[in-house]
């Protein structure tokens, strides 16, 4: 009997040490993603100009760039102080509410050519293999439908420059082929597809 | 006559100007998605994503792992990230690396309960760790580092001291397996930066490097990635798992569990798959009897990662000198298979028998987790870490 006790106590110590991850919480998301509305938007369309919308973003995406702002993967003078104490949970919980939040297309200029050449470019680049056929991501990819266009410049342009943080290599792989002129033909078309249905 | 070969030579100019223009445009699809051929350009195949974080105790069925009559198996701990190789250090740590969440972990058991401390993050897909005289070794992409005296400082970690750094940079299949061999050698795999291509020849091999950072040599070639491996304990012979290349469909080629008989040996990629298959586009020209065959074809797309001999003594007698093959499962395949440990057993003179030891996180087509590597524990039990849920399981036997 006792035996079967410590057996037991043993596994609860175990489960309980390293703060496992709980069921992701939408309010607490909702609370915790205040300090950060004044560029990304109380709903997570961005306000600011250069700054990503997180609104309708897959949480596993949301999830992972938190993670590596907070180990210095991915450095930002903005969002690197604001990632540096988040816990497992708050990351979890801004992910989930962000990802619940309907996207809206971000102003934007397009020029009807840029934008013809950018989706030639997105077919020929197999954008769509991880973005999916509406560029509306999946998982740890994100969202690039009706992003903002001078954050998909710089990040562009930083993958191509090898200065941007990669998950496994993918996009810095696929940015080296293209020239900047490509890369703003490539904005264009992304800005001017709205933001995805149903999301 | 003149002008006319001016004329020609102009057009001539233009086309090459052309056809390199097109070459140009020639973009290359993401890794994952290299060398699918056009029939299967509609597949909806595609890499499971790694979860951003570990599964809670509750949410972990240990109760589906089924395993051998007499064996038991129980959740040891919860909440290690992305949780993939494992290595002892002297004072009873269990060092533990990761790949994406790119930390490692040092875990301390207490009389039962368990500490989990991350000693070290922000790295670059850290898979590989290796313990000897006091000094932990992490392999990241492209260099190897040290932490000596590691155990006495786990609360404040040192920095990391550069060991090795001039390795090939590439992201696909350049995370690695880092394990010292009986020479005292630190041995590591330089994956082919592709899913099927003429590797540079820098790449696609097992290579080794004193622990001071001197001596580097390559050990095996044409091995595609090699993320798992371990000697014999008899024999001292090197014996490794290999994942085969993607899109030649549900059921070829089969990935490989090799032995290595002579340094410098080549192991087929990318020319032949499993022994007996030529690649259809760069096997042209190339036989399989010019490269080792494997000695054992461990299935299709299961992704066999940690090789590891038993040599404990709580398993029954016919454990021992067997071989623990963790296989971290299929994305490549119509229905998934592996997401199992295999055990191994050599038989001298015969092929080499092959079962499953442990399985249960693939439940029909859902998989809850992805075991990925083992690691012996001093009582002769057995560790298996599961990258997908976080966690780390102990097999342990009772007569």
């Amino acid at each position: 009997m006792s035996r079967i006790l410590g057996a037991s106590i043993v596994l609860a110590l175990a489960a309980a040490v390293g703060a496992p991850a709980l069921a992701a919480d939408l309010e607490a998301g909702r609370r915790k993603a205040e300090p950060c509305a004044a560029c990304h938007g109380a709903d997570g369309n961005a306000t600011v100009s250069g700054t990503p919308s997180l609104a309708g973003q897959p949480v596993y995406f949301t999830h992972w760039q938190l993670i590596k702002f907070r180990d210095g993967r991915r450095k930002d003078p903005q969002m690197s102080p604001f990632a540096k104490d988040l816990t497992d949970t708050d990351m979890a919980d801004l992910a989930a509410f962000y990802a619940a939040q309907r996207p809206l297309p971000r102003p934007a200029a397009t020029d009807p050519a840029r934008v013809a050449e950018g989706k030639r470019l997105a077919t020929l680049h197999h954008c769509a293999s991880c973005h999916r056929p509406d560029l509306s991501g999946q998982q740890q990819v994100p969202r690039l439908a009706g992003q903002d266009s001078e954050y998909l410049l710089r990040l562009l342009r930083a993958f191509k420059a090898k200065t941007a943080s990669d998950l496994d290599g993918t996009m810095t792989i696929a940015t080296q082929p293209l020239r900047d002129d490509d890369i703003q033909n490539l904005v264009q078309y992304l800005a001017s597809l709205g933001a995805p249905p149903g999301k | 006559m003149r002008r006319t070969m001016t004329a020609l030579g102009a057009v001539l100019t233009v086309v090459t100007l052309l056809a390199a223009l097109a070459w140009a445009q020639q973009a290359a699809p993401p890794p994952w998605k290299q060398g699918q051929p056009p029939n299967m350009a509609d597949s909806t195949l595609a890499p499971i994503p790694q979860p951003p974080a570990p599964k809670a105790a509750s949410e972990i069925p240990v109760d589906k792992i089924k395993v051998p009559p007499g064996f038991k198996v129980e959740l040891w701990v919860s909440g290690v990230n992305n949780a993939r190789a494992m290595t002892w250090g002297d004072k009873g740590t269990l060092f533990v690396s990761s790949r994406v969440a790119g930390n490692v972990y040092a875990i301390v058991d207490k009389g039962g309960e368990r500490q989990v401390k991350t000693i070290a993050s922000g790295l670059n897909l850290p898979n590989g760790v290796a313990f000897r005289d006091g000094t932990l070794y992490i392999a990241e992409i492209s260099k190897i580092s040290k932490m000596p005296g590691i155990e006495d400082k786990l609360d404040s970690p040192p920095s990391m001291e550069t060991v090795y750094d001039t390795l090939p940079k590439d992201l696909p299949h350049g995370w690695k397996y880092l394990a010292f061999g009986p020479d005292g050698k630190l041995y590591f795999n330089i994956g082919a930066p592709c899913n099927i291509c003429i590797p540079p020849d820098t790449h696609a091999n097992l290579s080794r490097v004193n622990p001071d950072g001197t001596g580097f040599e390559y050990v095996a070639h044409g091995v595609r990635n090699s993320v798992g491996f371990d000697w014999h304990p008899v024999t001292k012979q090197l014996y490794f798992a290999t994942h085969a290349r993607d899109w030649l469909g549900d059921n070829e080629p089969n990935d490989r569990f090799d032995v290595l008989t002579k340094k410098g040996q080549h192991f087929g990629f990318p020319y032949c798959h499993q022994g007996d298959i030529l690649d259809p586009e760069y096997g042209k020209g190339h036989s399989c009897k010019e490269f080792v065959p494997p000695l054992l074809k461990t299935g299709p797309h299961v992704a066999g990662n940690g090789v590891e001999f038993y040599t404990g003594s709580m398993f029954p007698p016919e454990y021992k000198n067997r071989a623990f093959l963790a296989q971290r499962g299929s994305w490549n395949r119509s229905e998934k298979i592996g997401f199992r440990v295999m055990m191994v057993t050599l038989r001298p003179g015969a092929a080499p028998k092959y079962e499953v030891f442990a399985q249960g996180w693939l439940q029909g087509q859902e998989i809850w987790g992805r075991p990925v590597y083992t690691k012996q524990m001093k009582d002769g039990s057995l560790l298996i870490a599961d990258d997908y849920a976080g966690a780390i399981y102990r097999v342990s036997y009772q007569r």
